[in-house]
């Protein structure tokens, strides 16, 4: 199953990106980019607020910049019907493309239509507006859940004792089940002994209350699968309080710079997580975009791979924040997606 | 009967429930669960008695969520950003719930905002607030400021200390600070509401403000000093949730409302007190603890237990009100 | 002249208190009838019982001839009695505009229309509003109306269901005396639409405006009618009051010191400036009718109020409260008015509710000391007689008149330089009443007693002297030993102000 599914992302990957060439100049690009001041770009936002929606925006603006493009923010701030408004805004404001960031199905597919039915080119990111015109830009929740459980498999053989951590109802977390129930079903020496979670908020504090019953209730767990970075970071501060650090290893899914501290940290139990760069997510959407505006084709789903990061990488590097992170692991900090020959490289 | 059923009842229920729990969790009869269900209620419970002194002066505490993690967010914003010391951070916290508290007091008792609406309002404010020096990011070593800089500074270990160190007591590495906090700041409260005139005359003023104002107490005074007290217990809290995250998060800190709201409003039951009293809160907030600490030892999901906290909620208020006022 | 409305040897009690008994009333078309009578004479159980809210008890009421019964106020309305009540704004709905308010009973009684036709509700109002020569723009919201605006609005919506009798509670108690004159105007047009009236005042200046006929409520009876012009408004008085006839309850001292005194005070705009000395070991009553400001009085003695004007001293020095606790620091102390309200705390028992305004003295360090506060209570217990089973009872158990002893030890468990007492006896019973007047008395040594009495005689069964109050001012003086009855009558009706100063 792993290895279709690798197989796959890997062609999409080749069709996505077509045949390397060396780096280009402006001049060389085609149109509409050989005159790229002219070209204008809309992000439409519904999510805006915290760490990964920043990185996400820095993302957007460098492969912008890169590009000579000028791009416009418009940032609904959670309001589905204003995030609607907007893309008629930006209709009307004569953009040459627009980027779809997060939404709801009902309240966009419409406006998604209208933009296309305008003649301007449309990629949405983790959102589906139902629309074959527009190539979904994607980070595999599936695959960051593998990565971590292949790390888990790596680093305790195939037989544990597991604790889960899962709130269902919550589309990535769901998409991140989906792939533990298929890791159980393989490796059947896996022992889901308790299944807790919560989303009260401060997140980490309520979910280090549950997470200490669970560990009192049932002695032995080995491994605990936490894909969600705030489930971590409650679950280390749990196995801390009972002072189980060396028995028991977490896995999880994202990453930030207070994750980084924390499995950082002398005897922590958060030993691998995995997690697509929400910046490089950012690049990788203008990048779709740019593509169909110079008329070549992302495809119908542009998936941004996830990178693995462990402990002992972080340590070894001595990596202490997400710049850091991006600079010392190339992998994190650059996906070969959506990158024809012509693409400036932000980062270069 | 029916009297010994509304003074006792609450707390032969949570008799029961310990008693339950014990046969039916593993390993919840042990010392280590004991200390942590205190452990798990300190920051609501310690909430809880703060937004009790304001229910006994009449009124009400909404801000006491977002005090507290906008104190969380001060405390990392002190020790990451301007690299301060634990102290520091400490008294910069409790010095943002004392001003809140006295802005929330100023606001209900001299511009006469209903209690309510005006710590509502000084929720989404705390919320929004605590987001502007670093533009929405939490707050964690080597976080990038909005300028470009890396914040250099580190959590103080005493300031982790006070949600990380164990005294011993019995057995060796025992009683988290945290919970040692929470039976002093419980035992403080206590005795000031029950034993001290302070705590008589506020009490009072809940009650009948006009007899208690001509009976000359100074009836603004003590509820701006009710939100005061309110204010410092949410920031006491917010120093512990900091020291126990290793960091400052964004968070709106609502569930910590409710769930601090809910053991005060619990308390009214305990011992048939029919209003807001100390012990009585923390007896809720007990109750709410054990309930969540062996329902998620016998794997039941979040759903099951946020129903069975509104559940309690519930009979507690119908204890409350239904059978006192029968008996009177 | 026929009665447009009789009642006949109505009775009404509400459990074991009777409230009205033997009460006849007539009103007559065209007349206005006062209704006059102290706090609890029965006068709002009276109107009640008219206006359909309450069922009596026994007697007959009879409406143009024909048997009146009404089960509800709605059906009373719909049979010609019509009651505009004393808070203005229960008589219209603040949201809507005048024109709906003056119309609002059509659109929604029986055979309504479905549809809401504005021009057809505006062209109804008008000829409403007409009919009362209410001068409104009747598009103007309720609550853009002065308070006297609303209440012309409120009769006239009353007016709109062509009443019989109308009844007027205390229409002017919360209006200017120039808006108390457009209502007056409007009262004669309804006297001339030959509708009878039923007109419910405590003001004197009200009665000699509009009276045709007096009638005096007191204790639930029938206590005088006064018909004959000119009317007998002292005789009103003198019967609304009742008078004590046995005063030989109080021998009369006469101070020796001057404990408190004030000068040139005054506690209202626009009212005459007033002295008063107050001394040692005597007993001083302050009466007048409701609205003449007797607690705005007291609450100025006890820092609730600044004076408008004016020194006072106490002890011999100035006295200039800015609060009830410098009061009470400085010795004077309130026996508030209206006990539920501002004095009982629900939530203490009764030696909380002793110890309350003394805690700073009772308390060592800012621990409150039970021990000392219920040996108190006890004491105090004892000294009134208050029935209890002990000093941990809470006051929801206790009767009305040991409620009010409470609130009496309260204020005299500690010593005070003057003790006020804002109607003290206000549902107390008369054993308890006599109880406290004697304990008063009894304790009086020491300080300055002063209370504020609404009811004559409990002035004549309390106080070495009367003070009488008209108008927010002083206006006589009595010594509670063969007193000028006549002139004392005359001046709480208000007749003597000038004769007085």
């Amino acid at each position: 199953m792993s290895i279709t599914r690798r197989t796959f992302s890997a062609l999409g990957l080749a069709a996505a990106t077509g045949i390397f060439a060396l780096p280009a100049l402006a001049q060389d690009r085609p149109a509409p980019f050989d005159n790229a001041a002219d070209v204008q770009i809309a992000l439409v936002r519904y999510l805006s607020t915290g760490d990964f929606f920043q990185a996400y925006l820095a993302g957007v603006e460098s492969q912008a910049k890169a590009l000579g493009v000028d791009l416009r923010v418009l940032d609904s701030r959670q309001d589905a019907a204003l995030q609607a408004d907007m893309v008629d805004q930006a209709i009307a404001l004569g953009v040459d493309g627009i980027i779809i960031q997060h939404g709801l199905t009902e309240s966009m597919k419409e406006a998604a239509q209208r933009a296309v039915d305008a003649g301007i080119k449309v990629v949405a990111f983790d959102v589906n507006v139902e629309n074959e015109a527009i190539p979904q830009i994607e980070q595999s929740d599936r695959d960051l859940a593998r990565l971590a459980l292949e790390q888990a498999i790596e680093d305790n053989g195939e037989a544990w004792k597991a604790a889960y951590v899962y709130v269902a109802g919550i589309a990535p977390l769901d998409r991140r089940d989906e792939t533990w129930r298929e890791f159980k079903e393989r490796y059947s020496g896996i022992e889901e002994v308790a299944m807790f979670g919560t989303l009260d908020n401060p997140i980490a504090n309520s979910v280090a209350n549950q997470a200490r019953s669970v560990l009192t209730a049932n002695p032995g767990i080995q491994v605990v699968f936490a894909p969600y970075d705030e489930f971590a970071k409650g679950v280390k501060i749990a196995v801390d309080e009972a002072g189980l650090s060396s028995d028991i290893k977490i896995y999880s899914a994202d990453i930030s710079t207070a994750d980084i501290s924390a499995m950082r940290e002398p005897g922590s139990a958060w030993v691998a997580t995995a997690a697509t760069n929400p910046a490089v997510v950012g690049q990788v959407s203008v990048r779709a975009l740019a593509m169909m505006l110079a008329g070549e084709e992302p495809g119908a789903s542009v998936i941004v791979p996830p990178t693995l990061i462990t402990q002992a990488e972080l340590n070894d590097s001595d990596i202490k924040n997400m710049e850091e992170l991006s600079a010392k692991m190339p992998q994190f900090n650059h996906a070969d997606v959506a990158m024809p020959a012509w693409m400036p490289n932000p980062n270069e | 009967m029916a009297d010994t059923v509304i003074r006792y009842g609450f707390l032969a229920l949570l008799a029961a429930l310990i008693v339950f729990f014990a046969f039916a969790a593993p390993g919840f009869a042990s010392p280590q669960s004991a200390v942590f269900i205190f452990q798990s209620v300190a920051i609501t419970g310690i909430l809880a008695l703060g937004v009790t002194a304001t229910l006994v002066v009449g009124g009400f505490d909404l801000s006491i969520g977002s005090v507290a993690t906008s104190a969380m967010m001060a405390a990392a914003y002190a020790m990451v950003v301007l690299e301060q010391n634990a102290l520091v951070a400490v008294l910069f916290c409790l010095a943002i719930g004392a001003l809140v508290g006295l802005v929330n007091g100023i606001i209900i008792v001299y511009m006469r905002v209903p209690d309510l609406l005006a710590t509502l309002g000084m929720m989404f404010l705390l919320v929004g607030l605590q987001r502007i020096p670093t533009e929405g990011r939490s707050i964690a070593t080597g976080m990038t400021m909005p300028d470009g800089s890396t914040a250099t500074g580190t959590f103080s270990p005493n300031f982790l200390a006070l949600g990380r160190h164990r005294l011993d007591f019995f057995i060796d590495n025992l009683l988290p600070v945290s919970v040692v906090v929470l039976l002093v700041l419980a035992v403080l409260i206590w005795f000031f509401l029950e034993f001290t005139r302070f705590g008589r005359m506020m009490y009072a003023v809940g009650s009948n403000e006009k007899a208690a104002e001509l009976a000359g107490t100074p009836v603004k005074a003590y509820k701006i000093w009710a939100y005061v007290i309110s204010g410092v217990f949410a920031s006491i809290g917010g120093i512990l949730l900091a020291a126990r995250l290793g960091r400052g998060d964004i968070a709106s800190g609502n569930n910590l409302l409710l769930d601090s709201v809910a053991a005060a409003l619990i308390g009214f039951a305990v011992l048939g007190a029919a209003k807001p009293n100390a012990f009585g809160t923390a007896i809720g907030a007990l109750f709410v603890g054990v309930l969540l600490q062996g329902l998620t030892m016998m794997n039941a999901p979040y759903y099951t237990q946020d129903f069975v906290k509104g559940a309690v909620l519930v009979v507690a208020l119908v204890f409350t009100f239904a059978l006192s006022n029968r008996a009177r | 002249m026929e009665a447009m409305f009789r009642i006949a040897g109505l009775e009404k009690a509400f459990g074991p208190i009777r409230v009205l008994s033997d009460v006849d009333l007539e009103l007559r078309a065209g007349e206005v009838t006062v209704l006059m009578g102290a706090n609890g004479a029965g006068k709002s159980t009276l109107v009640k019982v008219i206006s359909g809210v309450h069922a009596r008890d026994r007697g007959t009421m009879h409406l143009s001839g024909e048997p009146f019964d009404p089960a509800s106020p709605a059906e009373a309305i719909r049979a010609g009695v019509v009651t505009v009540h004393q808070n203005i704004n229960d008589g219209v709905v603040a949201a809507l505009d005048v024109a709906t308010n003056l119309t609002m009973d059509r659109l929604t009684g029986k055979g309504a229309p479905l549809l809401f036709n504005p021009r057809r509700v505006r062209r109804e109002a008008r000829a409403v509003a007409d009919r009362l020569g209410l001068q409104v723009n009747l598009s103007a919201s309720i609550s853009e109306l002065s308070l006297a605006d609303r209440q012309m609005v409120a009769i006239a919506r009353a007016m709109a269901h062509e009443p019989k009798v109308m009844i007027l509670d205390e229409p002017t108690s919360s209006l200017s005396s120039a808006e108390a004159n457009r209502l007056f105007a409007v009262v004669e047009r309804l006297r001339e639409h030959g509708v009878a009236i039923l007109y419910i005042s405590h003001r004197m200046s009200d009665i000699r405006r509009i009276a045709d006929r007096i009638v005096a409520l007191r204790d639930g009876v029938i206590a005088g009618v006064f018909a004959d012009k000119p009317l007998d408004y002292e005789g009103a008085v003198d019967a609304m009051l009742g008078r004590a006839m046995d005063l030989s309850t109080v021998s009369v001292k006469d101070a020796t010191r001057t404990v408190f005194e004030a000068k040139g005070l005054r506690i209202a705009s626009q009212t005459r400036p007033f002295s008063l000395a107050l001394g040692d070991g005597e007993v001083v009553a302050i009466t007048g009718l409701v609205g003449v400001g007797k607690t705005a009085l007291a609450e100025t003695l006890f820092g609730v109020r600044r004076p408008l004007g004016g020194t006072m001293t106490l002890e011999g020095r100035e006295y200039r409260p800015r609060s009830p606790a410098d009061a009470i620091e400085g010795g004077v102390f309130l026996v508030a008015k209206d006990r539920a309200e501002s004095g009982i705390v629900a939530d203490f028992n009764l030696y909380k509710n002793v110890s309350l305004p003394f805690l700073r003295r009772l308390a060592r360090l800012g621990v409150s000391q039970p021990r000392a506060e219920r040996a108190i209570a006890r004491r105090q217990i004892e000294e009134l007689g208050i029935v209890c089973r002990g000093e941990r009872d809470r006051m929801q158990t206790l009767s009305g008149g040991n409620q009010q002893k409470v609130m009496v030890a309260r204020w005299t468990s500690q010593p005070s330089s003057l003790l006020i007492l804002d109607e003290p006896f206000q549902g107390v019973d008369i054993a308890a009443r006599r109880d406290i007047a004697a304990k008063l008395r009894a304790g009086a040594a020491g300080r300055a007693t002063l209370l504020f009495l609404t009811e004559l005689d409990e002035a004549l069964e309390t106080a070495d002297r009367i003070l009488v109050m008209s108008e927010h001012t002083i206006v006589g003086e009595h010594r509670n030993a063969g007193l000028d009855m006549d002139r004392l009558l005359a001046q709480v009706a208000g007749e003597d102000i000038r004769g007085a100063a």
